[in-house]
C-alpha cells in the first residue's frame, strides 16, 4: 500500500512537502485563528509571521527582534541581564534546536515552504527543457564561491544590525533586516492572496530599499529556479543557522568510501545544491553544511549501501543499485525528464 | 492646524461627556489621568509600555478610580489565573504573565462602584510567550455590563481602520439585544453601532489616520502606528447605572503608505535579471558529465 503510493523515496518527500507547505501558508484554515499561534511552536521556521493565515512562527524572526530589542537595548540599559535577554534568547534558540534535533536538516529538503516552491518551479523548468545550470568550474563557477554569502547574510542581517539597531546605533528601520529581504515572506503571503507584503513602503527610505531588494531578489529566484537548482538556499541564512546543529542532529547523512567513486560522481549531479563532497569525500565532510537531507543522492548512488539517511543507528533510506535502476528510467540524476513520446504502445 | 484638532478633539470628547452623564469628571483624583480624546474609562499602558511584552506591562486605570486591577490570564492554575494587582504611586499597576514561560492574551478589568453607578474599564494585554487561545477567557462573564471581542487580532496582527471586527456586548452573562455601543478613536472619530438580537454588534474602525501616520507610535517600534479606541455601554438596571468600556488599539489601513506598483517594478526587474540564466545551454549527457 504505501509502496505502491509512493513508489520513490521523491515521491515520499514531495507528498511530506505538500502537506508542509500547506500548513507553513494556510494552517490557521486547519487549526483554527488562535490555535494557529499554538503549532506555530513546534515548526518553529519560515513559518512566517507575516502571513496571517499560518502558524506564524519562524526563527529568524525572534532572534532579529531579540538581537534588537532584548540583547541591543538590553545592553543599553544593562538590567536585568538573564531574566530579559539570556532566558527569552535561550528559549528561542532552545525551541528551534528541539524541532532540529527531531528533524535535523530535514526541515531545509523537506518542510521549508521556499524550498518547496523552489522545486516546483525547477519541475517546470526541467519539464520546458530550459537547460540546468550548475554551480561547477566551466558553468556558474565553482560552488566554493556562493557558500560564504548565507554566513554573511546571518551574521549581518539576522544579527548584526537587528543588534546596532538595539543599541541605536543603526536605524529602527534596520530592527528586523533579514525579513525585509526574504523571499519566503513574500512567496508565503502571495500565496494567501496577499499582496501586501509586496508593496514597497514610500514612507522610510530605509523599508524602501529593503523591500526593493526583497523583491527584487524574489523576482529573480522565481526565473532563477527554473535553470538553477534551489537558488536562494545557496544563500540562505536558516541553512547556514541550521548547519551549525547539524552534527548534534541524530538525523543525518552517511557516505562511506567506494572505489567506484573516483570515475562515478552521479551524486553530486542529482545533488540540488551542487555538493562535489558527497561523491569526493566521505564520512563528516561528505555531510556538507549545505546539505539539506533531500536524499537525491543516495536515490541516485548505483552502489549498494554507500550512501545513507540515518535517525541515531536506523538506517532511512539506503543507496542501492535495483532502487538506482528503476529511478534514473524515471528522472535523470539532475531532475530531467525524459520527453514524452507519442508512439504506439507495443503489445506483447 | 495641530492646536485645532486637538481643540476638536477635546470638543468631541466633552460632547461625548455631555451624552454620557455618568462618566466620571475626568483627572478628578490620584489615579485618574485624563484622556482628551475620550471620557470613557480606559486602561492604558504607562509611557514606554507596549504590546507584546514578554514580562510585565505598567497599565494604569484613566477616567475611573481603581486602587487595584483584576487580571485574568487564559493559562495557568486557577490561583493564577484571577490576580489583583494594586494600582501604584505612579498611577498605574504591572500586570505580567502567570508564568515566565506562559503567555498569551490577558484580560485587564479596572471596577469602580458605589451605590448608584458601577463603572468598569477593560483591556488586554498581549504577552509574546506562548499560551493557551483567549476563547475561554472571552466567554466567561466577570462583570454586570461586559463588552468582549469576538476574536482577538494575532500577534503581528491589528485591528486596521476600514475593517469590520464583531463585539459581543452581555449583561449579567446573558447577550444584550438593541444595546448602543459607542465607539471613540485617539484621531478623533467616533461612532454609534447597535447589537442584534445575539448582543453582537460590528464594529467599523473609521479611517482616520492622517495621512503622515506618525500619529502617536504606540507600541513597539516596528509594525504599524497605532491609535487607540475605545467602545463603551450604558445601561440602567436595577436603580443602577452601568457605564463599561473596552479599549484596544487600531492601526492603519495596510495599503497606506505602501506602493504595489513599485514593489511589482522591482519584482519584474528582479526577473529580467535571471533572464540570462535561462539561455539554453547543451543538456546533459546520459547520466553523465556536464558539457563545459
Ligand atoms: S548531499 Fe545529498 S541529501 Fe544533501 S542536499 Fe545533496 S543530494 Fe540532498
Ligand atoms: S553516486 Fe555513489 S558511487 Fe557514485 S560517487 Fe556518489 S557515492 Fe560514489
Amino acid at each position: 500500500m504505501l509502496k505502491a503510493l509512493f513508489p520513490t523515496l521523491a515521491r515520499f518527500r514531495l507528498a511530506v512537502q505538500l502537506i508542509m507547505l500547506a500548513l507553513t501558508v494556510y494552517g490557521s484554515v486547519v487549526v483554527g485563528h488562535y490555535a494557529a499561534e499554538k503549532i506555530s511552536g513546534a515548526l518553529p521556521a519560515l513559518s512566517c509571521a507575516y502571513d496571517m493565515q499560518n502558524s506564524a512562527y519562524c526563527v529568524l524572526i525572534p532572534t532579529q527582534h531579540q538581537f534588537h530589542h532584548r540583547i541591543g537595548e538590553g545592553i543599553v540599559r544593562a538590567q536585568q541581564v538573564t531574566f530579559q535577554i539570556v532566558i527569552p534568547f535561550l528559549m528561542t534558540v532552545l525551541s528551534f534546536f528541539a524541532f532540529f534535533v527531531v528533524i535535523g536538516k530535514a526541515f531545509c529538503g523537506w518542510v521549508c515552504p521556499l524550498g518547496t516552491i523552489q522545486e516546483l518551479v525547477a519541475r517546470i523548468g526541467r519539464r520546458f527543457g530550459f537547460g540546468l545550470r550548475r554551480f561547477v568550474p566551466g558553468d556558474l563557477g565553482a560552488v566554493g564561491r556562493v557558500r560564504p554569502v548565507k554566513w554573511l547574510l546571518l551574521l549581518a542581517l539576522v544579527f548584526l544590525l537587528p543588534l546596532l539597531a538595539g543599541l541605536g546605533v543603526a536605524s529602527h528601520s534596520l530592527g528586523n533586516p533579514y525579513c525585509d529581504i526574504c523571499p519566503s515572506r513574500l512567496a508565503t503571503t502571495l500565496l494567501t492572496g496577499n499582496t501586501e507584503q509586496l508593496a514597497l513602503r514610500t514612507n522610510d527610505g530605509i523599508a524602501f530599499a529593503l523591500g526593493a531588494i526583497g523583491d527584487a531578489l524574489f523576482g529573480f529566484l522565481l526565473v532563477a529556479a527554473l535553470a538553477v537548482r534551489q537558488p536562494f538556499c545557496r544563500i540562505c541564512p536558516l541553512l547556514a543557522w541550521n548547519s551549525l546543529f547539524q552534527r548534534l542532529s541524530p538525523l543525518r547523512l552517511v557516505k562511506t568510501p567506494h572505489e567506484a567513486c573516483a570515475k562515478c560522481g552521479v551524486c553530486s549531479q542529482a545533488c540540488p545544491l551542487d555538493i562535489a563532497e558527497i561523491a569526493q569525500a566521505h564520512g563528516r565532510k561528505a555531510f556538507h553544511e549545505d546539505c539539506t537531507l533531500c536524499g537525491r543522492c543516495a536515490e541516485y548512488c548505483p552502489q549498494d549501501g554507500v550512501i545513507q539517511l540515518k535517525w541515531g543507528p536506523w538506517a532511512l533510506f539506503a543507496s542501492g543499485r535495483e532502487y538506482y535502476k528503476r529511478r534514473v528510467k524515471a528522472e535523470l540524476p539532475d531532475g530531467s525528464v525524459k520527453p514524452v513520446r507519442f508512439a504506439a504502445r507495443e503489445h506483447a | 492646524m495641530k492646536t485645532a484638532l486637538l481643540t476638536l478633539a477635546a470638543l468631541a470628547a466633552f460632547e461625548a461627556a455631555a451624552q454620557a452623564p455618568a462618566a466620571p469628571p475626568a483627572a478628578a483624583g490620584r489615579y485618574a489621568k485624563s484622556q482628551d480624546w475620550t471620557a470613557y474609562p480606559l486602561l492604558l499602558p504607562a509611557l514606554g509600555g507596549g504590546r507584546g511584552e514578554r514580562l510585565a506591562v505598567r497599565l494604569g486605570p484613566r477616567n475611573l478610580h481603581a486602587a487595584a486591577l483584576d487580571v485574568f490570564a487564559a493559562d495557568g492554575s486557577p490561583e493564577q489565573r484571577h490576580r489583583q494587582v494594586p494600582v501604584g504611586e505612579d498611577g498605574n499597576a504591572a500586570v505580567a504573565p502567570v508564568a515566565p514561560a506562559k503567555g498569551n492574551y490577558t484580560w485587564v478589568v479596572a471596577r469602580e462602584e458605589d451605590a448608584t453607578h458601577v463603572t468598569v474599564a477593560s483591556t488586554v494585554a498581549y504577552f509574546s510567550n506562548p499560551g493557551k487561545a483567549p476563547t475561554a477567557l472571552l466567554r466567561e462573564p466577570r462583570h454586570e455590563l461586559e463588552i468582549v471581542p469576538e476574536r482577538l487580532p494575532r500577534e503581528h496582527a491589528n485591528y486596521r481602520e476600514s475593517e469590520k471586527w464583531g463585539f459581543l456586548v452581555r449583561f449579567n452573562g446573558a447577550p444584550l439585544a438593541n444595546q448602543v455601543l459607542k465607539l471613540d478613536t485617539d484621531n478623533g472619530s467616533r461612532g454609534r453601532f447597535l447589537t442584534d438580537a445575539e448582543g453582537r454588534a460590528v464594529v467599523l474602525f473609521p479611517r482616520d489616520f492622517r495621512p503622515a501616520a506618525e500619529s502617536r507610535g504606540h507600541g513597539h517600534d516596528h509594525g504599524p502606528p497605532r491609535a487607540r479606541f475605545v467602545l463603551a455601554a450604558e445601561l440602567d438596571a436595577a436603580d443602577k447605572h452601568y457605564l463599561t468600556a473596552f479599549n484596544y488599539s487600531y492601526a492603519p489601513d495596510a495599503d497606506r503608505d505602501r506602493s504595489l506598483a513599485w514593489g511589482a517594478f522591482f519584482g519584474v526587474l528582479g526577473m529580467a535579471g535571471a533572464l540570462p540564466l535561462l539561455r539554453r545551454r547543451k543538456p546533459f549527457k546520459d547520466g553523465g558529465q556536464i558539457d563545459a
